[in-house]
């Protein structure tokens, strides 16, 4: 049984099915790769692990607890976190603060408990600190006391992956990480990823069209198309997949690749 | 007794004087950590044994590649305790110019500061057999590394403990056999002309150094130092490690690069070394933050800018200034001055020196105008970073001021600036044609061209092998003009040609964050560099630039056309030294045909 598994859900929005009878299994210090063409379900697939859907049949089991039918909320709690694919930050607060809400889960006392019974200074050092590893870890030192508004979309990004890294998640669910970033801040992204499963020992589920770097760094690659699994497996695996090659270029794609081969007229 | 003749044995004096007092400070996690002269002390000592016991022996070499850090002070010490030899290498140096020096210098060790840093090595490896130990201070991301030959800074001073541990007496009897004539680091010159070549410093060299230049740059243990230029670079190594084992003075660490300048605000130095690349950078960023400030703030500076440089001249004129120009300056430095100092971070600098290049007196000027006390000063490599410094009551802009004490200079028949004192280099390594033409009976030919004033001060005119000799027989200095053309807010690099030419020329490289913020408020459209120099409106912003700078020099001086450069020089591209200075050979050469067509059209 691995750490995450995720056993034939279903999950449908009228008559569309978004994913269909999707099993999945990941193992824990994996990075596991999602790919597929746009609309194949891939973020529905991620929503429903992090309890933003609530797929209609199937399982989902992570680390023992079963997560269909939790609030995102107690998700989190278990070790989940995520990034989005468009930057879902509060942008009109620094870094350190959006960081520091990635820690919320961790506070030990909640808004009314401060009111009464006052407020510790203590718990909140100990978070400062935690926040100021992962400013660390990102190579973020320049931008601590930022808004996120002002910031480059690159750099937001990267906020946006501290803010999970600080909620010290065991999973980490990343939505497009590299979408919208140029060469350099790809590079950068890719080293970071690669730097957090080694150094901290997070399992990795990454959705990613870059397919450089998914062959790249994913140790394991599902593909989804119309909701439906249709291959899993190593990278090289995926790649030499006929059913892949359809799904990315089309019916005809032998035809298209012999024609590619034939000499151009003249 | 004990000995104060090596540069250990300073440490040493320091740790037993200051103890448990502040060292260093590094920022951790977002908070200053203090690091005592104890703590600083056992670092070094373990980190030497550990070197040690690894058979690192005297006369060795090892390199230290990296940013500068509370290690590379560690390294640098413990090498230089075990009697071996520490040499520097600039952290923005590509794998191929590091490898010269490691390979150049015989280095058996290399000290790395991290991943990027032990790649570029690990590229070149392989040209690199003398290497016996590759020690990384940062291990992030090296968990899949398998080479058997790096190792974590970390288990060099385990290693260093456990030998301490067994032999308590062992570090004190490595610095015993220290002799003041040992070589105790190497400085590459970065070499505009040539491959780097390799200035051997004693411990002898320093001491004296120190002593000397204490006695014009005094430093006390309240002294608060950021260290932020390359540590490999003498006159940072200076600032950064030799001067405070004299004085005790606190070694700041910036967080890193990028941040220095939010954590020279947060320190506040009180003695400051900066580049004239900063120095012309920090007084650029001020002049086009005025330009659209508040109408209030703009009136302000308008009205308090004059003050500040008449306050300045009767300074340099050592005159008494009138009681009104006190009172107004008074006012303009609680009104502007304090804030504008603060921004910089240099609120508090007690003595903020310029050197390593050639500055443009006008940006000195600017500086004393808001009450900096900025001094220029010169010194060599080859005679361990510090030959003349202005006095702070004695400044004569233009001039690099007299000679610190125990410093002799004369000029030479040609005009080159000869240089005698006791901190005179050792010589080359392994290049002794290169010594023997470069200290000839005891005096050190510098490749300076200067003139002495009445009162000793010098003035460098510039580097030998780069005065221009124009087609009408001119001799020209091409710095002073390009120096002048920097001091525009839009001017990032100026290369003045001529030699042999009918009259002057310029290649210029824009400011770009600054002619890029000038173009969106003209509203004008651009995608990169080289879209942006391409602008016939730039053009005719730095065509008004150049006609002012014009204006400060004699006719054959007038530079009479210029091109502005399509790519931004780079150290990558060989056409800047690890110090940014220009390699005008390289430059000649890429540019060529630009230079060339600018000597055939007619006027442009």
């Amino acid at each position: 049984m691995g750490f995450l598994e995720v056993d034939t859900i279903s999950l449908a929005f009228g008559g569309i099915m978004a994913v269909s009878r999707v099993s999945l299994s990941v193992e824990r210090g994996q990075i596991y790769a999602v790919i597929g063409p746009n609309g194949a379900g891939k973020t529905s697939l991620l929503n429903c692990i992090s309890g933003f859907y609530r797929p209609q049949k199937g399982r989902i089991v992570f680390d023992g607890h079963h997560l269909v039918g939790l609030r995102p909320d107690q998700v989190a709690r278990l070790g989940i976190a995520r990034t989005f694919q468009n930057v879902e930050l509060f942008a009109h607060m620094s870094v350190i603060d959006n960081l520091l809400l990635g820690r919320h889960n961790h506070f030990g006392r909640g808004f009314f408990h401060n009111i009464l019974f006052g407020y510790r200074a203590e718990e909140e050092t100990v978070h400062r600190r935690k926040v100021e590893e992962v400013i660390d870890f990102l190579e973020m030192e320049k931008w601590r006391k930022h808004l996120v508004a002002n910031l480059p979309y690159g750099v937001q990004k990267r906020v946006e992956l501290g803010r999970a890294l600080a909620q010290a998640p065991t999973l980490l669910l990343l939505d497009e990480p590299m979408a919208g970033m140029n060469l350099e801040e790809t590079e950068d992204i890719a080293r970071f990823i690669l730097d957090i499963h080694q150094e901290l020992g997070t399992t990795i589920i990454m959705i990613e069209h870059d397919m450089d770097v998914v062959m790249d760094i994913s140790q394991r690659i599902c593909v989804l198309n119309f909701g439906e699994k249709i291959a899993e497996g190593t990278p090289a695996e995926v790649q030499s997949n006929t059913a892949v090659q359809t799904a990315y270029l089309g019916e005809h794609y032998d035809s298209v690749l012999k024609q590619l081969e034939q000499p151009l007229q003249p | 007794m004990s000995r104060l003749d090596t540069i250990p044995h300073l440490f040493l004096d320091k740790v037993r004087k200051y103890g448990d007092r502040v060292a260093l400070r590094e920022k951790e996690y977002g908070v200053w950590q203090d690091i005592s002269f104890n703590e600083y002390y056992r670092h070094v000592r373990h980190f030497c044994l550990g070197l040690v016991e690894l058979d690192l022996r005297r006369g060795d070499h090892v390199s230290i590649f990296g940013e500068n850090e509370p290690e590379w002070l560690y390294a640098d010490l413990a090498i230089q305790s075990a009697g071996a030899v520490a040499v520097g290498i600039y952290p923005t140096n590509p794998a191929k110019e590091a490898k010269y020096v490691i390979g150049h210098s015989d280095s058996r060790f290399v000290v790395c500061a991290d991943q990027e840093q032990l790649d570029k090595i690990l590229e070149v490896k392989a040209d690199l057999p003398l290497i016996e130990k590759m020690i990384v201070v940062d291990m992030k991301g090296l968990r899949r590394y398998t080479d058997p030959d790096i190792m974590s800074f970390a288990d060099v001073e385990e290693i260093g403990r456990k030998v301490d541990n067994g032999d308590p007496d062992r570090y004190e009897r490595l610095v015993e056999r220290i002799e003041p004539s040992d070589v105790a680091i190497m400085v590459y010159t970065s070499g505009t002309t040539g491959p780097p070549k390799g200035a051997m410093i004693s411990h002898q060299n320093v001491v004296s150094m120190v002593k000397n230049a204490l006695q014009v740059i005094p430093q006390y243990e309240t002294d608060e130092i950021v260290s932020y230029l390359p540590l490999c670079h003498v006159a940072e190594r200076m600032m950064s490690v030799f001067l405070p084992l004299n004085s005790g003075a606190t070694v700041n660490f910036a967080e890193s690069v990028e941040t220095v300048v939010q954590d020279m605000r947060e320190i506040l130095p009180t003695f400051y070394l900066a580049v004239p690349r900063i120095w012309e950078k920090m007084m650029a960023g001020i002049t086009i933050k005025m330009k659209d400030a508040s109408w209030l703030k703009r009136t302000t500076m308008a009205w308090a800018m004059p003050i500040g440089r008449r306050m300045a001249e009767a300074r340099l004129a050592r005159r008494t200034p009138p009681a009104a120009l006190k009172l107004g300056y008074l006012l303009a430095r609680l009104l502007l001055f304090r804030h504008l100092k603060k921004e910089l971070g240099l609120l508090r600098a007690r003595i903020a020196i310029s050197g390593a290049a050639p500055i443009a007196p006008e940006v000195l000027f600017f500086f004393m105008s808001l009450g900096v006390p900025v001094v220029e000063g010169w010194g060599m490599t080859e005679e361990t970073g510090i030959g003349c410094m202005n006095r702070l009551d004695d400044v004569k802009l233009g001039y690099v001021g007299q000679p610190i004490p125990n410093v002799e200079v004369k000029i030479a028949e040609d005009g080159e600036i000869l240089l005698r004192c006791d901190h005179v280099f050792v010589g080359y390594w392994k290049d002794p044609a290169a010594t023997a033409s470069t200290v000839v009976d005891g005096w050190l030919h510098t490749g300076d061209v200067g003139e002495l004033d009445e009162h000793g001060r010098l003035k460098i005119t510039d580097r030998k092998k780069e005065i221009i000799i124009t087609a009408g027989g001119k001799n020209i200095a091409p710095s002073e003009i390009e120096n002048r053309l920097k001091c525009s807010p839009y001017v990032n690099e100026a290369v003045v040609i001529g030699d042999r030419r009918p009259y002057l020329v310029a290649l210029i490289q824009i400011e770009y964050e600054n002619v890029a913020k000038w173009a969106q408020e003209k509203g004008l459209a651009y995608t990169t560099f080289k879209s942006l120099a391409q602008l016939p409106e730039v053009n005719e912003l730095i065509l008004s630039e150049v006609d002012e700078a014009n204006k400060d020099f004699a006719q054959v001086e007038k530079v009479k056309k210029f091109r502005l450069l399509e790519k931004e020089l780079d150290h990558d591209d060989d056409e800047l030294t690890a110090t940014l200075k220009l390699r005008r050979k390289t430059v000649y050469k890429k540019f060529g045909d630009i230079i060339d067509e600018m000597y055939k059209s007619k006027r442009g």
